[in-house]
Parts: C-alpha cells; sequence; structure tokens
C-alpha cells in the first residue's frame, strides 16, 4: 500500500521560535495515524503545513503525492477534510443550515446530513441554532462538517478535546467504520488513551521533534519491565518476572490455588512517554 | 475550471439567512429610503440630493455591509472553511458579494422612486450605477479582509464613508485648495459627473471617459482584493 502522507526534515520557524523541527514520518493509505503530545509541541502547525494552511520554513511535505502547495486544486481539496480548533461555525444558523453550506461546497447529496449526524450523535439537536450549543456540541458539529463529503483522509485536530467521555467514546467508534471503509485517518491528540485506542501506529512529539514512532503494542513492550505482579489470597502481592524464571513460583501459587489475580505490568502509554521525553502529556 | 453557481448560490443564501437575523447591521438598509422619503416630501429634487443617498447608499450599505460580512466571516473562523473547500476564490468572493450587490439595487430602486428620481437616460445611469457598486463591494470586501473582528471593520470602513459619501463637497473645496483636484477622478465624483451629464442630454458615447473612469477603479479595487485574498489562504 502507498503512502497518502509523506513528510521529510520538515521545519515551522515563527518569528525566530521553531514550532517544529526535522520532523520525519509517513502515513500509509487506510491506517489511523496518531500524532501525541503535549500542547505546544506542534501538533496543530503541522496539519496546517499538511493542509495548506501554512507554508513550511523547510523540508519536504507530500499529501496524496503531490507537495503541499498543490492543495490549493479544488480537486485535491475535495479529497481531504479537516478539523482544527480554529474551524469556526456560523453561530445564527442552524445545525442543519451550517452542514447544507458544506454539501453544496462539495457537491454531496443533502442526505448525508443525516447520515454524519449520526456518527456524531447529534440528529436529535440538528434544527438547533449553532449558538445555543455547548463547545462539545460544536466541535461535533465540526467535526461531522469534515466528513460530509467522505474524504479520503481525514485530518482530525484533536477532535474530542472538549467531549465527554461517552461522546468521545461513540466518536472513535464511528471514526473506526469510517478507517475500516477505507478513510485514511491524520489525527492529534494529547489524550494517550484515545491515542492507544484508536491509532495503528504514534508518533511521540515532543518540543516539535518525533521521539517515537511506533504501533501502541511496540511502544509499551519495549518499554515493559517483563514483570507481572500477582495478588494472593492472602492479601500480598508478589512481583514476578515474564519469563521462565518466574514460572516455578507461579505454578506453585497456581496449585495451592492462593492467586486472586495476575497483572502484567506493562506500562501505559502515558508513561513511556514520560519515560522517553520527561515530560508529561497535557 | 468550472464556475459553479451552485455553491454561489450556496453561499448567498447562506448570507441572506445571517444577516436576516443580525439586525445590528441589516438595520442600515433603511436609512438612504428614509432620507429619500424626506427629500421627496420636502420637494427636494437636485442632481446632489439624489446622489447624496445613492453614495450613501453605497458607503452604508455596499462598503459596509460587505465588510461586515467579511469581517465576520474573519472573526468567526469560518472563511478558513470556505478557503479549504473545492470552491474556488472566484466562487467564493461571488457568492460573497451576491448579496450586498442585490441589496444595493433594491435600496436604490426604492430610493430612487421615493425621491422621485428619474433619469433621462435610465439604461445609462443604470450601467454606472451597477460599475460603482462593483467598486464599493470590492473596497468592502478588502476593508473586511484586513479587519479582524466586525468591530474593526466599523472603525476601518468610515473613512471611506466619509470620503465617498462627502466627495462632492471635497471638488468644492477644490476650487480652494487645487491640490484637492484629483478628488475629480473618486469613483463617486464620475459618477456625479456622468448624471449631470445625462441630465443634460448625454447619451451612452458621450460619457465613455466617465465609464472607464470608474471601470478602472473597480479593476484596481479587484485586483487589490484578489492578491489579499490569495494571502489570507496561508497564515
Ligand atoms: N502563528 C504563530 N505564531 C507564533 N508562534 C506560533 C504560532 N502558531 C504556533 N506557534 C507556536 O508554535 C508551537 C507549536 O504550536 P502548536 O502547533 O499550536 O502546538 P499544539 O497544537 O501541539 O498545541 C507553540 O510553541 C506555539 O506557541
Ligand atoms: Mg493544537
Amino acid at each position: 500500500m502507498g503512502n497518502i502522507i509523506e513528510v521529510k526534515s520538515l521545519e515551522k520557524i515563527f518569528a525566530n521560535k521553531s514550532a517544529i523541527e526535522s520532523v520525519d514520518f509517513t502515513v500509509k493509505k487506510g491506517e489511523i495515524f496518531g500524532f501525541l503530545g503535549p500542547s505546544g509541541s506542534g501538533k496543530t502547525t503541522t496539519i496546517k503545513i499538511l493542509t495548506g494552511q501554512l507554508n513550511p520554513t523547510s523540508g519536504m511535505a507530500k499529501v496524496f503525492g503531490e507537495p503541499v502547495s498543490k492543495l490549493k486544486n479544488p480537486e485535491y481539496r475535495q479529497r481531504f477534510g479537516v478539523l482544527t480548533d480554529n474551524s469556526g461555525l456560523y453561530s445564527r444558523l442552524s445545525i442543519y443550515d451550517n452542514l447544507k453550506l458544506y454539501c453544496k461546497l462539495y457537491d454531496a447529496p443533502l442526505s448525508k446530513i443525516d447520515e454524519v449526524l449520526a456518527i456524531v450523535n447529534l440528529n436529535e439537536a440538528k434544527l438547533k441554532k449553532v449558538s445555543t450549543l455547548s463547545k462539545g456540541m460544536m466541535q461535533r458539529v465540526t467535526l461531522a462538517r469534515a466528513l460530509i463529503h467522505e474524504p479520503e483522509l481525514l485530518f482530525l485536530d484533536e477532535p474530542t478535546s472538549a467531549l465527554d467521555p461517552t461522546n468521545s467514546l461513540h466518536i472513535h467508534e464511528g471514526l473506526r467504520a469510517l478507517n475500516a471503509k477505507g478513510t485514511t485517518i491524520f489525527l492529534t491528540t494529547h489524550d494517550m488513551q484515545e491515542a492507544d485506542t484508536l491509532c495503528d501506529r504514534i508518533a511521540f512529539l515532543n518540543r516539535g521533534k518525533i521521539q517515537l514512532l511506533d504501533t501502541p503494542n511496540k511502544l509499551k513492550q519495549s518499554y515493559t519491565n517483563s514483570t507481572m505482579t500477582v495478588e494472593l489470597t492472602s492479601g500480598e502481592k508478589v512481583t514476578l518476572p515474564t519469563g521462565a524464571d518466574g514460572a516455578h513460583e507461579l505454578f506453585a501459587y497456581m496449585k495451592a490455588e492462593e492467586i486472586v489475580t495476575i497483572h502484567s505490568n506493562e506500562p501505559t502509554l502515558g508513561e513511556v512517554f514520560v519515560q522517553v521525553t520527561g515530560r508529561k502529556l497535557a | 475550471m468550472m464556475f459553479s453557481l451552485r455553491r454561489v448560490n450556496a453561499i448567498f443564501q447562506k448570507d441572506y439567512k445571517e444577516f436576516s437575523r443580525n439586525m445590528a447591521v441589516s438595520s442600515v438598509i433603511f436609512m438612504p429610503p428614509i432620507l429619500a422619503a424626506i427629500y421627496g416630501r420636502m420637494g427636494i429634487d437636485s442632481i446632489e440630493s439624489h446622489y447624496l443617498i445613492i453614495n450613501m447608499t453605497f458607503a452604508m450599505i455596499t462598503a459596509y455591509v460587505q465588510c461586515c460580512l467579511i469581517a465576520e466571516e474573519k472573526e468567526k473562523n469560518t472563511l478558513r472553511g470556505l478557503m479549504l473547500s473545492p470552491a474556488t476564490t472566484g466562487e467564493i468572493l461571488s457568492g460573497k458579494s451576491l448579496l450586498s450587490f442585490l441589496l444595493t439595487g433594491v435600496v436604490i430602486v426604492i430610493s430612487a422612486f421615493l425621491s422621485e428620481y428619474k433619469p433621462e437616460n435610465i439604461t445609462v445611469v443604470a450601467i454606472a450605477i451597477i460599475l460603482s457598486s462593483f467598486f464599493y463591494i470590492g473596497l468592502g470586501t478588502l476593508l473586511g479582509l484586513f479587519a479582524k473582528s466586525v468591530m474593526e471593520a466599523s472603525v476601518l470602513v468610515i473613512p471611506a464613508m466619509i470620503l465617498f459619501s462627502f466627495g462632492s463637497f471635497i471638488t468644492k473645496l477644490a476650487v480652494q485648495y487645487p491640490i484637492l483636484k484629483v478628488a475629480n477622478y473618486l469613483p463617486n465624483i464620475q459618477l456625479i459627473e456622468l448624471a449631470t451629464e445625462v441630465e443634460n442630454g448625454a447619451h451612452f458615447g458621450d460619457v465613455l471617459s466617465q465609464l472607464a473612469g470608474i471601470i478602472i477603479w473597480v479593476m484596481i479595487i479587484w485586483l487589490l482584493t484578489v492578491v489579499t485574498y490569495r494571502k489570507r489562504m496561508v497564515d
């Protein structure tokens, strides 16, 4: 499968202050690729460059095999959808009217409106005026809007940052379903759980640099200390190596029927992030 | 590249809905007809008074409303969404201009009716007014692109309003201060000159220089506007 995004030595400097430096990565067609990093690490800057909203200072960025400067071409604009924190809505209009405009701009049938509203769980509210919506609801409308023309590539900048857990989960499901139908998703987040459950591969972004890039499992495995914690009926907790060394002891506990729970001690992505960067997320 | 009227119309309909729900801005459309009605009742019927109303329409409706429409798209971060869509610069700017254009037409026709302005040659005057409205729409768009908010837009548009609505006073001052003669080339002055000639029996062929003057203004302002718009597409 081909690469839908290719980035090489990408750099952006704002008035002497660099936002991203020597960033390299590729996103394969069909994957969900996550950019995980604390605020100010350069996530939005990267998305803006990739969608042609910002010119890079140096380096190469290609989307659909073409340099990002080509994205001004309407043909390419039809192929991607964007949600960023500066995506605005028309506050005097209803959700429906907001989406109707975008249906027409993208030549999508009006029947798509109900379809995308279902993904973000907003069908009930579709006639509500945008100015009366909560921040989370607005975020869901902008997400719906980014999906309306069934883009092959979706750029989502912290799509669930203003949402409660229930709605986040609902949207994760929707995104997985879109991905299963072939949509490639480039997602930024500072929520490691979101990155863990949703992404096929994750890049750790810290102070404008990618510090690690791999699948969530590999990232966690490479930082595991290979132990497990066994909780016994006595209330005691014993830490055992996961290898052959621990087998005898574990077997003994099992035979004696003393085990209440067993937990592998793999780190969470958040812990890996702290280990790698020395910084906390969020 | 295809020019999609569907997109232009979608932007226009959106603007119309928003505008009709925004009394703070939309109420300005009543000002010129009110003044026109007063003039009509008082029996004031001079070319200067008719064009005071028409130029007021250009300043308060064409340029000001247009400026607010564009500035609001910037303030609410919605312009970026339009720019990122497959709509072309031409489609977006046409769609964003249509409402101001139609409002201008309606207000000028109603005001002319109320103040009883009946041009000797309505075709020539109509062409000149339509061309002038293109200039003021371009001016409003340009100022709107510079403003960061509707508030800022309202301030930015004031000098333009003064220059273009009271332009005819400047020509009178120019008799004393020759340096102000440049003002004679302003599009509003060209329009009044044209209208005066028409009342004196001029035909299409007699006012070509004034029409050309207005067209040059239209081209200059839209060139600046499109260049500025394109710059705004990237941060
Ligand atoms: N327009 C700008 N002008 C100056 N500095 C900017 C601008 N946009 C972003 N930055 C800086 O670039 C860095 C990265 O920002 P950003 O990409 O928004 O991070 P994130 O989205 O990960 O929170 C930050 O230090 C931010 O202050
Ligand atoms: Mg950001």
